[in-house]
């Protein structure tokens, strides 16, 4: 018998796929068999070959097709009505498990929370700067410098750069900016802040600002004049029609409004209440050498012609660069970085506005996922654990044709449901938690976290993949199950399974652990940075800023009050701030060394201790001629003795100076720094702060005596505070850190303990039955719920014997970076924690354990 | 909504009709190749058997195996009652424009 050509069997098989065309293929072969008895073979051949590519177009086969994927033995499908079908299948099985699914909703719930945050946050940020109408085509230019071994990155560029840049066919403008305008205006309530940049009237066409009135074009040609912004100018004037008014500057200058401007939108990364002609500068007095390399707060912009691409731009930098820092000590190097890049960029030096910082963003990030995955574990983990629930279930759809990736479908559409529920809860924290996290932002002015339509959608689609993590791993699994066992209920879940699941345990509780560590430390570090001994006396001084009265007259009106004991005058504070300068002595090289200029009541009103020599003399000053320094100043000089220096001269500031006393080593800086090469100067021109020894009685009337002497002296407002509240204020840094740790240690910890309880049900729900044999054989309560329990306090052991070592590690690599002198992780730290969390692990477990251990066993043996 | 019925479809719902319990697809194209010398492809055919079940106009069932189609069973199609319904209609709209046709068109 002749055969028809097996080639274009196959391809018709192949075009037909899984739809069912037997019958065809049967009547291709009847036809075959017809046509060789009236064709020769070849011709036969053709015909079926004809045939089989007349039918393969047809609508016959797409029709069959189609019917395959959706007919009662549907190999792959999506049918809405299997989706409806999976949709009541998982709210009928989260209503009917309650509990696991309440469980299952706050641990996702909180793990999501602080994602949402980091979500909301990058949402908006990514919106900065968009407003600007050519954002496409601005650029900024920003720098590496080198110098000697160092390299930093730097937003600023010199603005000698703008000249070459403007001459460039590329570019439509280049425009530079001076940032750090600072300046206090006088106005009849009072004084006014006003902060800003220097800029070109380019400016205002490169960055899209609405003018509201004036000129743009002329607003900032000539010097002194600025244009307003119509917030700046409620604060000033109480008006927004302020067009050629001035401002009488602090202490002098006059600024003339030359526009004003509607307020910029705060997703910004220029900040400013006003912009200052940039004619308002002085001529550069620094030759051109010292400006290319020094260019602190100098921004350049460049705004390139439509199409052009930055490589040329960038090559003429790279030239400029390499001509001009030829024979310079300090190399630079320049790259454009795109408008929208600069909010949320690379961590450059010297950010010209609000930044969020990569670094910090990265961190943030790794923070989210360290919350939000134990929470997908946790899911993962209780669904895995319950498989012998949904066995039958399971089992039954595979028997009726439930393929594998329907099953796996299936749920998969169950986790989505209970993370969008979890979404739901998940918004109520954020929504609850958004101020507070708004605070703890540095940038925080310069944000939005309201809910907004594009955000929701974010949210949403986070969701939906925090559900795929969670539920890929069970919905594998469930599709997976052999439907034979499953309906003889010999499903179990499987050891690695179990190993796994333990393992995700100890790592979620080493992770809480170490949480709770970190506070107890923080915790410990804050009150040790605000009781340290400082080397100096710091009780009952009243720190009270002299914002520019005369000393002597404040000496004379606050002598006068009976509390006051004794009054002095410095530079800064101590612990929070000081001046360098650079000094030499014969001999040796120069070296920087920090300052603080004094009077000579100074070391007594702080009892601080001379090895040697004397204080500064009381004897009216004519000109600096003394200085007295610090133990570590002798020790940079190879100094033994303190006596020894006394005498020595050296050269500061192009004066020469001798030593004329030695005081004891005090901490003149912050803890976050060693204490230094340091002295003391008189100089009564340096002094900004006066500090008060008072006697300790009744703050308020204290400070009201003190403001009504210094009406006396000064019309600017008097601010006085205890110094023990400005070094609490200085290291509110922990607060702060406590704060951010204590929450997050607050989630993880719960959504460990979450995590722990539903496994905790879960095994003495299956245990119950043991739990009633072992009861009537005569076993007591305590004996079974320390059996039920063991296995979960030797996971908690184990996370505190990996936890404590790990975070002790990391604590002592990281903590000298935060603070020099800081507290070390000691043995009562693990105590504090491992209390915390063993408390709280035993509390979850017991409530559970003790339950299945109380029950009557003829009630749990009798349910069969 | 009367389903409007194609001239082919018409055609091959009245051959499917005629065929009896013998109608599967090598035959009913054999017998449109004979009496109504219409030369369809394999493709056309199964197209227009395809919408006429979307229709509901034709059901089938299998059986009927021979050697030479390699023991694969046949695929008999019937024409249901919504079927006889739409060549009826069609039948009868034929038959009132030849009454009303204004001209003798008999060829006698």
């Amino acid at each position: 018998m002749k055969r028809p050509p097996l080639l274009a069997r196959q391809f018709f098989e192949w075009v037909c796929g899984n739809a069912r065309v037997d019958d065809l293929v049967g009547d291709l072969d009847e036809w075959f068999h017809l046509n060789t008895q009236r064709h020769p073979l070849w011709r036969a051949r053709m015909m079926y070959w004809g045939q089989v590519v007349s039918l393969s177009f047809s609508y016959g086969i797409r029709k069959r097709q189609r019917d395959a994927r959706s007919g009662m033995y549907a190999t792959s499908n999506f049918s809405i009505d299997m989706f409806r079908n999976y949709l009541t299948v998982a709210s009928r099985s989260l209503y009917q498990h309650k509990y696991f699914s309440l469980l299952n909703v706050f641990g996702l719930a909180i793990g999501m929370s602080v994602s949402l945050m980091l979500i909301a946050l990058i949402s908006y940020v990514k919106t900065y700067d968009d407003f600007h109408e050519h954002r496409a085509h601005i650029y900024t230019v920003t720098s590496e410098r080198t110098e000697g071994v160092d390299q930093y990155a730097y937003a600023t560029a010199p603005v000698l750069l703008t000249e070459p840049l403007a001459q460039h066919p590329d570019v439509r403008r280049a425009v530079r900016i001076r940032a750090g305008f600072d300046e206090t205006v006088k106005r009849v309530q009072g004084t006014v802040p006003l902060r800003g940049y220097y800029v070109e009237p380019s400016f205002l066409e490169v960055f899209s600002y609405r003018i509201t009135q004036g000129n743009a074009a002329v607003a900032l040609s000539k010097p002194n004049q600025v244009v307003l912004t119509e917030s700046a100018a409620l604060r000033l004037f109480n008006a927004t029609d302020v067009l050629g008014k001035t401002l009488e500057l602090e202490p002098s200058g006059l600024l003339e409004i030359g526009a004003v401007m509607k307020d910029h939108p705060i997703n910004s990364h220029l900040k400013f209440d006003v912009l200052v002609s940039y004619a308002t500068l002085p001529e550069p007095s620094a030759s051109v050498k010292d400006q290319w390399m020094n260019y602190g707060r100098e921004y350049v912009y460049v705004w390139l012609r439509e199409g052009a691409t930055t490589d040329r731009v960038q090559a003429e930098l790279d030239q400029l660069a390499q001509r001009t820092y030829s024979g310079l000590p300090i190399k630079a190097v320049f790259a454009m970085q795109h408008l929208s890049d600069i909010a949320m960029g690379p961590d450059y030096r010297q950010a010209i506005g609000p930044k969020w910082e990569m670094s910090g963003m990265i961190v943030f990030i790794v923070v989210a996922l360290m919350i939000l995955l134990p929470a997908c574990f946790n899911y993962t983990n209780i669904s895995i654990a319950r498989a012998l629930k949904r066995a039958k279930e399971i089992g039954l759809r595979k028997t009726m044709g439930g393929q594998q990736h329907q099953i796996f479908f299936q749920f998969i559409t169950e986790t989505v449901v209970i993370t969008l529920v979890a979404l739901g809860v998940g918004i109520l924290i954020f929504l609850l938690a958004r101020s507070e996290f708004k605070s703890l932002l540095a940038a925080s002015s310069a944000l939005d976290l309201s809910l907004t339509p594009r955000m929701l959608l974010w949210f949403f689609l986070f969701a939906l993949g925090a559900g795929l993590v969670a539920g890929v791993f069970p919905a594998l699994y469930f599709g997976a199950l052999n439907p034979i066992q499953a309906l003889k209920n010999k499903v179990h879940g499987r050891s690695s399974a179990m190993r796994v699941r333990k393992v995700l345990t100890v790592m979620q509780f080493t992770l809480s652990f170490g949480f709770i560590l970190a506070l107890v430390v923080f915790t410990r570090q804050y009150r040790y940075s605000v009781g340290f001994d400082f080397g100096f006396d710091k009780s009952n001084i009243v720190n009270v800023p002299l914002k520019g009265a005369d000393p002597a007259r404040v000496r004379n009106e606050f002598a006068q009050l009976a509390s006051v004991q004794q009054i002095t005058f410095a530079s800064n504070v101590l612990g929070m701030g000081y001046s360098k300068t650079w000094i030499k002595s014969p001999g040796n090289d120069s070296l920087e060394v920090a300052q603080i200029f004094i009077d000579p009541q100074y070391l007594q009103t702080f009892r601080l201790t001379l090895l040697a020599g004397t204080n500064f003399s009381d004897e009216a000053w004519q000109r600096e001629q003394g200085i007295i320094v610090n133990e570590e100043f002798l020790k940079a000089y190879e100094i033994t003795h303190p006596a020894e220096a006394l005498g020595r001269t050296f050269d500061v500031d192009s004066t020469t100076l001798q030593v004329i006393g030695v005081v004891k080593n005090f901490h003149f800086a912050t803890l976050r720094l060693p204490i230094d090469k340091f002295f003391f100067r008189l100089h009564p021109n340096q002094y900004a702060y006066a500090h008060v020894r008072v006697q300790p009685n009744d703050p308020y009337t204290l400070f009201s005596e003190l403001e009504k002497r210094w009406k006396n002296v000064s019309d600017q407002p008097f601010s006085a505070r205890f110094f023990e509240h400005d070094i609490e204020e200085a290291y509110s840094m922990y607060k702060t850190l406590i704060k951010i740790i204590g929450f997050l240690g607050l989630l993880a910890l719960s959504i460990s303990l979450l995590g722990m309880l539903g496994m905790v049900v879960y095994t003495s729900e299956t245990k119950a039955k043991e739990v009633g044999i072992r009861k009537v054989m005569g076993a007591s309560v305590y004996g079974i719920t320390f059996l039920l329990s063991k296995d979960y306090l030797r996971l908690m052991l184990l996370a505190v014997l990996i936890g404590a070592p790990v975070t002790a590690a990391l604590f002592s690599w990281f903590m000298p970076y935060i603070q020099y002198y800081s507290v070390r992780l000691n043995g009562w730290d693990i105590l504090w924690a491992t209390l915390v969390l063993a408390s709280l692990g035993l509390a979850t477990i017991a409530s559970q354990t003790y339950r299945t251990a109380m029950a009557n066993p003829a009630e749990t043996l009798r349910a069969e | 909504m009367k389903t409007y019925l194609g001239e082919l479809e018409e055609l091959v719902l009245l051959t499917i009709a005629s065929l009896g319990n013998q109608a599967y697809g090598v035959a009913i194209q054999q017998e449109l190749e004979v009496r109504c010398s219409r030369n369809i492809t394999i493709g056309a055919l199964h197209s227009t058997i395809a919408r006429l079940e979307e229709k509901g106009f034709l059901t089938s069932w299998l059986g009927g195996a021979t050697a030479e189609r390699g023991g694969r069973s046949k695929r008999f199609y019937e024409i249901t009652q919504a079927g006889k319904k739409a060549v009826n209609e069609a039948k009868s709209i034929r038959d009132e424009l030849w009454r009303l046709s204004k001209i003798n068109l008999s060829l006698k």
